[in-house]
């Protein structure tokens, strides 16, 4: 199977491997709400997808690029599991494979299988692709840490675009200092002291990134794991106001959507049951979220107001080792992408 | 506000909140922050503060928990 090239990448493969996101992973796209049957198009790790329902709800994704001569597959017309191209109504399977030529019956484009297809899985309240350079048949599993699978905890998605490098989002959640300062006027971030030391605990899947001597007061630690997905987690306590059920956790999946670009994807979790579930997803729906918006505005803003070079020019300290390590991590997959690209 | 990439506010709810329901939502705030965190005790600071169920009755916990039943899982996925 030939490797479809993304256009536009930086020219040093590992670069580009971090700038658009390490292969072979699977990344949330975009909310479930955002794909209906009429196929939609969103730029995500470098690409542009082509997004459609099939008659029974499933997803179906495939590179927004027609083999012919690379009309844009979402404006055509979804037939089931194939789309036809708008350009000259090549009909492309959700697999790759082109399955009719109109314009001359019998070519050997028809049967081929040219078009780059994702894997997709919907889980959560969101839409997932397995992000991949070629078309493979069974992508590995992916799974998500226990604040969304397990059944004894509740959760909203909170879905945002932010014009940013996705690295920069990422050290952002690495980086539980910030919640002192950044959010000191929020509902739920004013306690705690303002200086701390950290440590990096490893764990199966990543590594745990904490303040030591203190828990459970502010935003005190950040998990990084890779579980056929990337994904960081954190808890931060509720004000009393916020009622039984303890802290809240928020899960996070960051998606670049090109260089300065980045789908942010946090679901914000609580383990709660019968009445206390019910009625923090009320006081949620009533108030909370504004809450925590106001909250994720303030990360936004700042991010976005960093220059693109202000990763190159930096002078770290202590509890800056969390996003060290992160970035290590990302180098070393990369890396080793690259490589292995490079046979 | 930029208008060139999705930056939505509210995502988890349908429509816009009713006056009852942010009345609702201030007074279990306040029962909450006086260390009301148990149900008969959430009741009972609702019935003292004076706001009346649905109703126009006294909370009572049944009451409580099928109104927060259907509010809190109001536009949840089946
Ligand atoms: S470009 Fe799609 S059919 Fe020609
Ligand atoms: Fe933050």
């Amino acid at each position: 199977m030939t490797t479809i090239a993304i256009a536009n990448a930086a020219a040093d493969p590992v670069e580009k491997l971090l700038t658009f996101g390490p292969k072979n992973l699977w990344y949330a796209v975009c909310p479930s709400g955002f794909v209906g049957e009429k196929p939609v198009s969103l730029r995500r790790f470098g690409r542009k997808l082509a997004l459609w329902r099939d008659a029974s709800g499933q997803v179906h994704a495939l590179e927004d690029h027609c083999p012919h001569r690379g009309g844009p597959l979402s404006q055509g017309v979804a037939l089931g599991d194939r789309i036809a191209c708008p350009y000259h109504g090549v009909e492309v399977r959700c697999d790759g494979t082109v399955t009719k030529v109109p314009g001359s019956p019998g070519c050997k484009l028809e049967g081929s299988r040219p078009a780059l297809a994702f894997h997709v899985k919907e889980a959560h309240g969101a839409i997932f692709a397995f992000n991949a350079d070629k078309n493979i048949d069974e992508p590995p599993a992916f799974t998500l840490p226990e604040e969304l699978s397990s059944p004894e905890f509740s959760s909203f998605l909170c879905y945002s675009e932010w014009k940013c490098d996705w690295r920069y989002a990422m050290d952002n959640v690495m980086d539980p200092m910030h919640g002192t300062f950044l959010h000191k006027q929020s509902h739920s971030m004013a306690e705690g002291d303002s200086t701390a030391a950290f440590r990096i605990r490893d764990t199966e899947t990543g590594f745990v990134f904490e303040k030591t001597g203190q828990r459970g007061v502010n935003f005190d630690w950040t998990e990084w794991g890779v579980t056929g997905t990337a994904w960081m987690r954190l808890e931060i306590p509720y004000p009393k106001t916020g009622g039984p059920g303890g802290n809240f956790a928020i899960v996070g999946c960051v998606t670049p959507i090109n260089e300065r670009m980045s789908a942010i994807f946090f679901w914000r979790c609580r383990k709660v049951d019968g009445w206390m579930r019910d009625t923090w997803r009320f006081l949620y729906r009533n108030r909370l979220e504004a809450r925590h918006w106001a909250v994720l505005e303030q990360d936004r803003v700042m991010l976005e107001a960093m220059e693109p070079d202000a990763n190159q020019r930096e002078h770290l300290y202590q509890h800056d080792i969390g996003l060290v390590r992160l970035r290590r991590f990302l180098k070393t997959m990369a890396t080793e992408q690259a490589q292995a690209a490079a046979g | 506000m930029d208008t060139d990439r999705y930056l939505q506010p509210q995502q988890a709810r349908q429509r816009p909140p009713t006056i009852f329901e942010d009345l609702l939502g201030d007074a279990i705030e306040r029962a909450f922050a006086a260390g009301n965190h148990t149900l008969p005790e959430l009741v009972a600071h609702l019935n003292r503060e004076g706001l009346p169920a649905g109703n126009g009755q006294p909370w009572t916990e049944d009451s409580f928990s099928a109104l927060m039943a259907r509010l809190g899982r109001e536009g949840d996925a089946a």
